[in-house]
Order: C-alpha cells, then sequence, then structure tokens
C-alpha cells in the first residue's frame, strides 16, 4: 500500500492538463471486405475460404475434416455449430461439444486433431479473427489441437481495428461483456527465432483455416 | 551489470571479430528494418497515426496517475488482483509469494522485457521455482544461459547448430542442425509438456487497457496464449507506463507496434486479458478453462521519477525495437555490447535513466547521433536529445566514462578496428557523414576529444570488411 501511494503521489505531483487526442478515425476503404480478408490471410499462411451460405460452408467443413483425415474434435458450442448438430451429421468422428459433452475437455483438447469455433468479428484489413471465452467458448479448444478451423459469416467482417472498436465499444469491448479472454488470431502459429528462418506451428496451431459464409 | 567504456569495447570488440554473429545481426536487422518500411508504406497515413500516437502517449503521461487508478478500479472489478512494485526487488517478491502461496514449483514464462529487467528467473530459481521461457528465442538463450541480445528476436545470435546442440542437451535425443522444421517441432513437443504441467504463467504484458482493466499480450508462437491459459495462476508484470486509456487508443497502439516490430500488419496473436476465468459468464454459467487467479503486478522501478523531468519520452517507448534494426552501432555492436537487457538507441537510454548513469555510463556515447531511431520510432522518441542530455549529465555529476583514457590508449585498437574506435568516440560511418569536411571530421565542438582540430575520417572499408576480404 505504501508503495502504492509513494507511486501515485509522486506522479500526482507531476500532472499536467494535456487533453487525449480525438478518436483516430479508419481512412481504410476496402471494395469488398471478403476480398481482402482472403488476401490478408492467405499471405499470412491462414487458409481462407468463402462459401455461398452456411450450408456451403458445411459441406466445406466436411470436406476439410475428411481430407485432414480428423478423428477427434473439439467445438465451441457457439452459433453457427451449435446449430449444426455436427456429432449426428458425422457420428463416425469422436466429438466434444464444449459444455453439454461429457468428460475432461482438457485433456481431449490435448490429444484433439482439430478444434472449431465461430468468432465475434473478423478484421479485413489484417486478415484476423476475434474470438472470445464464455461458457461454451473454450480456450484451449482453439490453441491445443494442431488445427483451428473457424466458422464466421461475412456479416461479422469489419474493415480494421479502428472499425471494430468503434463497432464494438459498447458490445463486445464493454466492462462487464469483455470476457476473460478476448484473442486476435491472424495465422497459424509461427516463429522465426532459429536463425530468422520461419517455421509454422512452434506452440499454437499450425494450420489456421477460416470459411467464410454469406448469409 | 555495467557498462564502462572498456566493457562496451571489450563486449563490442567481441562481436565486431565475431563473422557469423555480423552476418547474422546485418541480416536480422536488414530483414526486419526492410519489413518495417514496407508494412508503413502500406498505410498513406502512416505518419500522421505516429504523431496521433505520440499525442497519445504524452497525454497519457501527464495523467499517468489517474490512468493506473482507472486501470486498477477495472481490473479489481472483474477479479484481477493488482499489486505494485517500487523495484525490482519488491516485483520478485510479490511474484515468489504468489507462486509459494500456490505450492508452485514449475512456470512457464511469455517472453518479458519487464522480467529481464528485475532478474526475475534467478529470484524463482531461489525461490525454488523452475522458470521455463516458452518464446522459442528466449528459450534457447535460457538454455545456453545467456542474456537476450535483442528486444524482439533475443537468439538472433546462436546458429541452428549451437541450438541443435542445446536441445541435445535438454532432451537427451540427438537433433538435426540442418533442419529447422524438425528443431520446431522438437521445442513445440518439449514445451508443451512445461505449459500442461505449470502450475504457475508469468507473462510481461505489451500494453494495459484502463477503461477496461485489461492486459493485452502480443505474440507470434502462441507461447503468450499458452501461458495465460494452461496454469491456474496467471501473474504479469507491466511497466507502470504502458497504458493505454482506452481501447480507442489501443487500436493506434496495436496497428503501429508489430508494424514497427516485425513489419507485420498484426502479430499473429493478439491475447487481452481480463481477470481469471468466470464463474459465472454472460449466460451464468461458468468458464470451463482458464486461470483462477490473474495477478497484474505494476511496475514502477525507476520509471516515476522520470515524469516530468527531461527524460519523460522516453516512458512513452512501446518496444517494438524498430530503433535497434537502422542503428549503425547496434549494428555492429550487437546486443551484448550494452550490458542490459534494453541495448540499441532505447538501450542506450532507458539503462543509465533506470539502473543508474554511474553504472552504465557508456551508453550515452554508443552512439552516432545519426538521427536514424528518431526517423523510425512509432513514437517519434528524440533519442538523440536524450543521448545528448545524458552526455550532459555525465560532466555535471563528475562521471568518468573513460573516453579521453580509452582516446589514449586506442591507438593499437584503432590500428585493429576502425570500426571499435567509431563506436566509442560515438560516431559510425552513417554518422559521420554529415560531418565531414574535406574528407575530415568535424565534430560539434563538445563531442570532439581533439578540440577543435578535426580528426581523420574513418576508411570507407570498415576493419570487418577488410578482414572479410582477407585484406588485414
Ligand atoms: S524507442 Fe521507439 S523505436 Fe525504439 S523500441 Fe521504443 S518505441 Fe520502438
Amino acid at each position: 500500500m505504501r508503495t502504492r501511494t509513494t507511486i501515485l503521489t509522486r506522479l500526482q505531483s507531476n500532472n499536467r492538463a494535456l487533453a487525449q487526442p480525438t478518436t483516430w478515425q479508419s481512412r481504410q476503404g476496402f471494395n469488398d471486405l471478403a476480398e481482402q480478408f482472403v488476401t490478408a490471410l492467405t499471405a499470412v499462411h491462414g487458409e481462407p475460404h468463402l462459401a455461398p451460405n452456411l450450408e456451403g460452408a458445411t459441406a466445406q467443413l466436411g470436406a476439410i475434416l475428411a481430407e485432414l483425415g480428423a478423428q477427434r474434435v473439439v467445438a465451441n458450442n457457439e452459433a453457427p455449430i451449435a446449430d449444426l448438430n455436427l456429432p449426428t451429421r458425422w457420428p463416425h468422428l469422436q466429438w466434444h461439444i464444449v459444455g453439454e459433452t461429457a468428460g475432461d475437455l482438457r485433456e481431449f483438447c490435448t490429444y484433439a486433431d482439430v478444434g472449431l469455433s465461430s468468432g465475434i468479428a473478423a478484421i479485413a484489413e489484417t486478415g484476423s479473427v476475434v474470438i472470445h471465452s464464455g461458457s461454451a467458448q473454450s480456450r484451449v479448444a482453439t490453441l491445443f489441437p494442431p488445427v483451428h478451423i473457424v466458422l464466421l459469416p461475412t456479416s461479422r467482417l469489419t474493415t480494421d481495428l479502428f472499425t471494430f472498436t468503434a463497432t464494438h465499444k459498447n458490445t463486445h469491448l464493454a466492462n462487464g461483456t469483455l470476457p476473460a479472454a478476448m484473442t486476435f488470431i491472424s495465422g497459424p502459429s509461427k516463429t522465426a527465432d532459429i536463425e530468422q528462418t520461419m517455421a509454422i506451428g512452434v506452440h499454437g496451431p499450425k494450420r489456421f483455416i477460416v470459411i467464410l459464409y454469406r448469409e | 551489470m555495467t557498462t564502462t567504456t572498456a566493457q562496451f569495447r571489450e563486449r563490442a570488440t567481441i562481436a565486431l571479430e565475431d563473422v557469423r554473429l555480423q552476418q547474422a545481426l546485418d541480416g536480422a536487422t536488414g530483414r526486419f528494418a526492410t519489413a518495417r518500411q514496407a508494412a508503413l508504406a502500406a498505410i498513406p497515413w502512416a505518419d500522421e497515426l505516429r504523431d496521433h500516437f505520440k499525442a497519445i502517449r504524452a497525454a497519457t503521461l501527464a495523467n499517468l496517475a489517474e490512468h493506473l487508478q482507472t486501470f486498477e478500479r477495472q481490473a479489481t472489478a472483474v477479479g484481477t488482483h493488482v499489486h505494485w512494485a517500487q523495484d525490482g526487488a519488491e516485483a520478485c517478491a510479490i511474484v515468489t509469494e504468489i507462486a509459494q502461496r500456490h505450492g508452485v514449483t514449475l512456470a512457464t514464462k511469455s517472453k518479458s522485457m519487464a522480467t529481464e529487467e528485475i532478474h526475475l528467473n534467478a529470484a524463482l530459481a531461489k525461490a525454488g521455482v523452475r522458470p521455463v521461457e516458452t518464446d522459442l528465442g528466449e528459450w534457447i538463450i535460457q538454455l545456453a544461459e545467456e542474456p537476450p541480445s535483442h528486444i524482439i528476436a533475443p537468439a538472433i545470435h546462436k546458429t541452428k547448430e549451437q541450438v541443435a546442440e542445446l536441445f541435445e542437451r535438454e532432451s537427451g535425443r540427438p537433433q538435426s542442425a540442418a533442419d529447422i522444421p524438425a528443431l520446431t517441432a522438437e521445442a513445440r513437443r518439449m514445451l508443451r509438456e512445461q505449459f500442461l504441467a505449470a502450475g504457475m504463467g508469468i507473462s510481461g504484458g505489451n500494453l494495459a487497457v484502463a477503461e477496461t482493466g485489461s492486459v493485452v499480450l502480443v505474440t507470434n508462437e502462441g507461447n503468450g496464449r499458452m501461458v495465460t491459459t494452461a496454469p491456474r495462476v496467471h501473474v504479469a508484470i507491466i511497466g507502470i507506463e504502458k497504458i493505454a486509456p482506452t481501447w480507442d487508443d489501443a487500436a493506434v497502439w496495436l496497428s503501429l507496434l508489430a508494424r514497427s516490430a516485425t513489419g507485420q500488419p498484426m502479430s499473429i496473436y493478439t491475447t487481452v486479458i481480463t481477470g481469471p476465468k468466470r464463474t459465472a459468464a454472460l449466460d451464468g454459467l461458468p468458464d470451463p478453462d482458464g486461470p483462477e487467479e490473474v495477478h497484474v503486478v505494476l511496475l514502477d522501478n525507476g520509471r516515476s521519477p522520470l515524469v516530468g523531468s527531461k527524460y519523460e519520452e522516453v516512458l512513452q517507448c512501446i518496444r517494438c525495437g524498430a530503433c535497434l534494426n537502422v542503428c549503425p552501432v547496434y549494428r555492429e555492436a550487437g546486443g551484448h555490447a550494452y550490458g542490459s537487457p534494453y541495448s540499441g538507441p532505447i538501450g542506450a537510454v532507458i539503462s543509465p535513466l533506470l539502473f543508474g548513469l554511474d553504472k552504465y555510463p557508456a551508453l550515452p556515447h554508443a552512439s552516432s547521433l545519426c538521427g536514424a531511431c528518431q526517423d523510425v520510432c512509432p513514437a517519434r522518441i528524440d533519442l538523440p536529445r536524450m543521448l545528448l542530455e545524458l552526455r550532459a549529465d555525465l560532466v555535471t555529476q563528475g562521471i568518468a566514462h573513460g573516453s579521453e583514457a580509452v582516446l589514449e590508449g586506442s591507438v593499437s585498437l584503432a590500428m585493429r578496428s576502425e570500426r571499435v574506435w567509431a563506436l566509442l568516440m560515438g560516431m559510425g560511418r552513417v554518422g559521420q557523414r554529415p560531418l565531414l569536411k574535406n574528407g575530415k571530421l568535424a565534430l560539434p565542438e563538445r563531442f570532439n576529444p581533439g578540440g577543435e582540430r578535426p580528426l581523420p575520417a574513418l576508411a570507407k572499408k570498415s576493419f570487418h570488411d577488410l578482414w572479410r576480404d582477407g585484406e588485414v
């Protein structure tokens, strides 16, 4: 407590009236947000897909899971994933639906082949997906498995960080709604720490696949 | 640690004579600098954005007490424990106490300059807690028992052969030196075990957002997510100056950070931590995972006395490393010459200010004053001005940094390496360009140890080039 007082008192004695500048407004403008998102995510070794609708996106998801040879899939139980009845659709796979399936989630994620989630937003400029934690949104589900697949409607696309903060100030970014963890994901995990040579998949997922669909 | 002129000379000489290190430094800093330039060129309003950012940082520091209190209030409201630390010892005591209370014997760490600054790893080890660095570069130098040599790329001085050897020793299995993806996969496997076993995760914080009480962590590897997600307890140590009052301010900060550091529009993972896992999330149900306890240590360690002083500007720094990559002295001498976790131009200014000018008397002179650092700084920090202020302080405080002694005794050294000589005199070849008169160096009088008399200019071809080309 004494330290706190010492620091704050010292700072307060040097307080000056200097106002924060007015909010920076986005100057970025893209003709097609989805197209820009695809370009940006591709540039950082992410794997974007565009589907005409949710049905098409689900079909693509099935094809990707088959191609990966996935056997164990963990899914965050959020829209639109929650409505797809994935375990009934693909019963040959072993599923863990967060908040629904009994059993140790962390243990399952440790050996899962794929983590499946949606996101609260996607940033076109940088090819980033924004995810939240929540009762049905596991943090390790999108982190432990070697592949992370995102299913996201194009309506959640926003231009850049500035339009993101402007749009979500009173919703996703507000006190009380901001969850314990919010993560901007912009590609697969990577490092260049050994001789400046890029290597993919050091701690996080090695593949980051985003299926965008129009509504 | 201290850095006198003799020590700087000694360490710089080692770096200068290490051909492979010179190549690595050249390559890494060159790549970062080029990537940064391209990333900023891609946003035509980059210069205005930097002006705006500087205004944000200046205003934030002018009202820092208020923003810290807002942060504390909001963070506490979501269940974060907020601590205040006057110095490194206090910060280390707070962290080790938390570890011991939870019976932690293994802690995973995400790269953090603040924890380097306070020597947290040594304190943890002493308290019976094994700290494991998880940023690949940071882990490599931890295994090698060496300090970081670059703010962003701590292990740029290691070869893949050296890395393979370190991994072999750690894993007890043979490693193929030629195969960087295989070494990376091995690191993933070995460190994954640590992530799962650790009782505590320790991170720094790239910034903290006051209005929501959040800590923001930026990584490319995903270790920041691991450290803040897998263990039961998460502790973040963050300098008191790293505050963004609002998300609007944080957006500007994040728009510039990765672009300036590595030339990425955005790092792969930007993680925003706002309290421990919820016992009742928005729908009233508990979060399935995440730490049960989150602590934030607000670290002063010499920062608050700078507020309101002629050095306040240095607190605008966001540790992007851009100034290192363009600095002619850093690019030659490497990070270890500075004898501080903070190297390059920012290190030359902040190390004496945080840790004592008497301990780092050589650093204000480890610069050519060429201005390249200020040109690339996202907050346009006037580092050259502060280097000059520090040089003046050396004089007024009567601290000898040994340049005169070096001058006298340096003839043989200068013959061996003109670059070492240039480094010590605070003039790289880049820096001397505007000062050249008729092929002679004409320095402002204040910096010319030879008085009015011009010094001979440095050879076009440096010692290193001569040596590489077999001419010496
Ligand atoms: S001084 Fe500027 S360029 Fe250097 S690390 Fe700090 S913010 Fe980056």
